[in-house]
């Protein structure tokens, strides 16, 4: 996966949790995963439509979404009501928000959908033949882990006929250069 | 939501099944509902964006997908593997597509995202703060639900996400 549009994401989840949340998150290790994501407590989905497609999503426990929402709004959470939700759904909004700023600053442009929220540890997502880039970021609040199964849909096809189109054309010149 | 949204879907689904796997969908009763959705054994999750906004929701159980896939493959599945996995997640992405066409021929031009499979019973899926209204299906080979939480949605994509957040102030 090409590292220019992983980057807006990053720096977008870096950015967002910390203006949100008040303290920089630790970015953990990359790693790359092509089996299905079995989910945490509290799955935001966010579908990526564009020049970048795919999904985002970003996983948490129940603990660290109520911690989070909590900060957010100012007010304790003991249940993950839907004041909660809706608070968890706009931090991953805000979150895709931003780095799809960031993705046309680098040339690419993409809108999100609207966030979709999966309630549930134990179930399984698959992204089917998206590979997923899986980051996680530590805060004071827990461990936010998002999952990045994106990719650029239009301009890989594009280089892929270009480069045959190329080759065709390359192999008569060989022959005659021999 | 526009009750014009509502119709796209159910003409593409019937059309859609129909031609890929031979089999006639009838129409239940439609729902309306606010809560989250409990998850069914199989769920294909796609995104609309563009005059129209939102997801739309494929939910069977895996009898009905693997009778729907072992159909439209032409070969017997015993589990839900990654090929009726696929095929399944095509479905939806073919039904949508199909309902898209539609939609933007009434005006109401929409892009759609890749399909999401979510497998595993009883999870919850939250819509937030769009309802969801439910069309079921019965059919040979099952029960199929769509759940369409949609609404109408702006041309220019400006919304609240792109404003830059400011810092958290000190108290």
């Amino acid at each position: 996966m090409n590292v220019k549009i992983l980057n807006p994401f990053l720096e977008a989840a870096a950015e967002v949790l910390k203006a949100e949340i008040g303290a920089a998150p630790i970015r953990g290790a990359l790693s790359l995963q092509k089996s299905a994501l079995t989910t945490d407590n509290v799955t935001v989905l966010i579908s990526i439509i564009g020049e970048i497609q795919g999904v985002v999503l970003y996983g948490m426990s129940k603990a660290t979404s109520l911690a989070i929402v909590a900060r957010i709004l100012g007010q304790e959470f003991t249940e993950f009501d839907n004041l909660a939700q809706s608070g968890i759904g706009e931090l991953g909004n805000v979150i895709s928000g931003n780095a799809t700023v960031n993705l046309s600053k680098a040339g690419y442009n993409a809108t999100i959908s609207p966030p979709t929220l999966i309630i549930g540890d134990g179930a399984k997502i698959s992204t089917l033949d998206f590979l997923r880039v899986v980051v996680p970021f530590d805060t004071e609040m827990g461990r936010i882990v998002v999952h990045l199964a994106i990719r650029e849909l239009e301009k890989d096809s594009q280089v892929t006929i270009g480069a045959l189109v190329a080759s065709a054309r390359v192999s008569p010149n060989s022959q005659l250069d021999l | 939501m526009n009750v014009k949204f509502l119709n796209p879907f159910i003409e593409a689904a019937c059309e859609v099944i129909m031609t890929e796997t031979g089999i006639t969908l009838h129409r239940g009763d439609l729902g309306l509902e606010k809560t989250p959705y409990i998850t069914n054994d199989i769920t294909v999750i796609i995104a609309l964006v563009g005059m129209v906004s939102g997801n739309v929701l494929y939910s069977l159980s895996n009898e009905t997908a693997i009778a729907l896939a072992s159909h439209m493959l032409g070969e017997k599945f015993e589990a839900f593997d990654n090929l009726a996995q696929s095929g399944i997640a095509e479905l939806g992405n073919v039904i949508t597509g199909r309902a898209s066409v539609k939609l933007a021929s009434a005006g109401y031009e929409a892009n759609m995202s890749p399909p999401t499979l979510l497998v595993g019973k009883g999870s919850l899926i939250s819509t937030l703060d769009r309802p969801r209204l439910i069309v079921p299906f019965t059919s040979d080979a099952g029960p199929l639900t769509i759940h369409l939480a949609l609404r109408d949605g702006i041309t220019t994509p400006i919304s609240a996400a792109h404003i830059p957040v400011p810092n958290r102030p000190e108290i």
